[in-house]
């Protein structure tokens, strides 16, 4: 069922990016293919495989259920949000933020997660930052 | 006596004090992350290749690394097998089945030395492949023209979907995704933006590292919510640490026989470390299992998957090197790593970047003594670290992903974009698209399509030059055998398992 929702899905978007991919045009034409056809090419030859896929599905998956599936929507949370403060909290606070989120799914203390969480944000921050040169958002904190 | 003067000037890159640290510093990482459960060297590779990017080493200096991490997954895989009986990734699922009963048996010390040296004898006898074959294929693949390259993508393509996955069409659509990803951004040849939909930081594409964070970081710390391995103990080391000279005679001519075997499958693209030690190990099996011993703990059984796993990690390099066309998710990636560098991988890098070339194959020599030292007499620092609690693991692993990805442009769209590929990646997984296709896809892209474009340019449009010549013609015949061949053995030989349960059951 999931391979076929898939394909559905995946054909719609082939549809569509060969509605875009159609408009892709170059004002000279000193080659025999242009820029347009290759990607066309590919779309074509990834339709056909979903609709391969829509006809002849693989085995059912074993989707993540209950607690877990919980689990796995409060990690994918958790790293988008991270992503999104990373550069306006700072790396430390955004690192010590999202291991207590991780840390808890993980199945860590409270304690544990906080304490682990700011040493490694400031602990990495100094490693990276300071030490390796690799540039970091000080933020908040260290900014 | 080229080939050897050109490995004197490798080793003189490789023992540069720089480039030996990093060589050093990429095995212990290496060993550890292919120990810990769930962790590859595809995903170490990917952790690490950002900050080597991002730390501005040269480009031979990260290329060490990188490698040194490979090999050192090679290695560390075994010892959660043989500890834990968890494989620490792919490849060391086979030595789990005679290195945990070793184990239980209060052998764990000789299971761990006999692998480790094993692991060593496979990566040397594959090296000195490597050194001796490589040069040969090089000066033979200059003569590839456009066509000749676009079929051996194909195949090499071709390959992975007749062999990795069970369902061959997963595995097109997946290279399929990645080669269309690759398509985002300026086209090189006229300008135009594609796919872009007029977003600035989609102008030069989707970022290599956000995908390969996004595919192999991020995706993999959803999927290790699910792999909880509680309850498993790891088994204390105990008796003797080092295998005794009987041992190593037993498993000698085995550990050899696996290397060689390691070695050409690992050439083979699309084949890689996990198919090279189920051969062995079941050839392994069918040669010496007089008294039943496989299974419960035969020391043969541990020696020669081990072999095979590092000998074909080692020779998943010679179709990068010679030909530009990794053979390998792993060395997929790798070679995504020299692109960032401007440098294009394929036989004219023998002749035009000897330093990198050779610096690299004596840097495998040298890492594989380095590994050979540490997993020997320190083995015990890194079971120790099998009980680093994952609530500290996985936030650690998503943090220095993250600063690897922020690194390469800085910008909050790249960490976003890392994100949501990650959740896309972990989707395509759950629902077995291999991941090893759609890197390879990617990174291939490019070079597919201007090889493309490129062959029928000199043609004129005119299509029949992608088979004229004999060496593309007998690609693509050997593309098409890959895909029809691999799945008509595995229904043959489901037609005779459910023959025999028919029988059986009469």
């Amino acid at each position: 069922m999931s391979d076929r929702i898939f394909a559905v899905l995946w054909l719609l978007l082939c549809a569509g990016m060969a509605a875009v991919g159609w408009g892709i045009s170059t004002e000279f034409a000193y080659e025999p293919v242009g820029p347009r056809a290759y990607p066309l090419l590919i779309l074509a030859l990834m339709a056909v495989c979903s609709a391969w896929l829509l006809f002849k599905p693989g085995e059912a998956v074993d989707w993540p259920r209950g607690a877990l599936l919980k689990k796995v929507a409060v990690m994918i949370v958790a790293v988008l949000l991270y992503a999104l403060i990373f550069e306006s909290a700072g790396f430390a606070v955004a690192t010590a933020l999202l291991t207590v989120a991780i840390g808890r799914l993980f199945d860590g203390k409270w304690l544990h997660c906080a304490v682990g969480g700011v040493v490694m944000g400031v602990a990495l921050f100094y490693f990276f930052d300071r030490l390796l040169d690799v540039p970091l958002p000080g933020g908040l904190l260290l900014g | 006596m080229d080939t050897l003067g050109f490995l004197g000037q490798g080793f003189a890159v490789a023992m540069k004090p720089g480039n030996l640290l990093v060589a050093l510093i990429g095995s212990f990482i290496g060993t550890i992350v292919g120990m810990l459960p769930g962790l590859g060297p595809i995903n170490g590779v990917a952790i690490l290749l950002p900050l080597a990017f991002a730390l501005k080493l040269p480009p031979e200096t990260a290329l060490i690394l990188l490698a040194a991490v490979y090999m050192g997954c090679e290695y560390g895989g075994r010892i959660s097998s043989i500890l834990l009986n968890v494989p620490g990734d792919a490849g060391a699922i086979m030595t789990a089945m005679d290195g945990n009963p070793m184990a239980k048996q209060g052998k764990a010390g000789v299971a761990l030395s006999i692998s480790a040296w094993s692991s060593f004898v496979g990566s040397v006898v594959a090296i000195v492949g490597l050194v001796l074959f490589a040069p040969l294929l090089a000066g033979w693949s200059l003569a590839f023209g456009p066509a000749e390259y676009f079929a051996l993508m194909i195949f090499a393509i071709a390959c992975l979907g007749g062999m990795v996955g069970d369902k061959p069409v997963k595995t097109i659509l997946a290279a399929l995704i990645g080669l269309f990803m690759a398509t985002v951004g300026v086209d090189a040849n006229s300008g135009v933006y594609r796919f872009t939909f007029d977003d600035i930081h989609l102008a030069d594409g989707i970022q290599f590292i956000v995908v390969v964070i996004g595919f192999f970081s991020v995706s993999e710390i959803l999927l290790m919510l699910e792999q909880t391995h509680t309850g498993e103990t790891v088994i204390k080391q105990t008796g003797r640490m080092m295998f005794n000279l009987r041992e190593m005679v037993e498993t000698w001519w085995c550990t050899l026989y696996s290397s060689v075997i390691g070695f050409v499958i690992g050439v083979l693209p699309g084949a890689g470390a996990t198919i090279a030690s189920a051969v062995t190990y079941m050839t392994a099996k069918r040669l010496h299992d007089k008294e039943g011993t496989f299974g419960n703990g035969d020391i043969r059984g541990v020696a020669a998957p081990e072999a095979a796993n590092n000998a074909s990690a080692c020779g998943s390099f010679v179709p990068m090197l010679t030909l530009g066309v990794p053979g390998s998710g792993t060395t997929a990636v790798m070679m995504g790593a020299l692109t960032l560098y401007n440098i294009t991988p394929g036989p004219m890098l023998f002749t035009q970047q000897p330093d990198i070339v050779w610096g690299l194959i004596a840097s495998l020599f040298v890492g594989n003594i380095l590994l050979l030292i540490m997993n020997i007499p320190l083995v015990g620092v890194f079971t120790r670290m099998l009980s680093v609690p994952l609530f500290l693991l996985v936030p650690g692993i998503a943090a220095i992903s993250t600063v690897g990805v922020y690194a390469v442009h800085s910008t909050t769209f790249d960490l976003v974009m890392m994100a949501l590929l990650g959740v896309f990646g972990y989707l395509l997984r759950k629902m077995s698209f291999p991941m090893s296709a759609l890197i390879l896809g990617f990174v291939l892209g490019e070079m597919l399509e201007q090889n493309l474009r490129r062959a029928l340019s000199i043609s004129n449009g005119d299509l029949h030059i992608l088979w004229e010549s004999p060496i593309s013609l007998g690609l693509w015949l050997m593309a098409g055998a890959m895909l029809v061949v691999p799945p008509l053995l595995r229904l043959r030989r489901r037609r005779k398992s459910a023959q025999a349960i028919a029988v059986s059951t009469v």
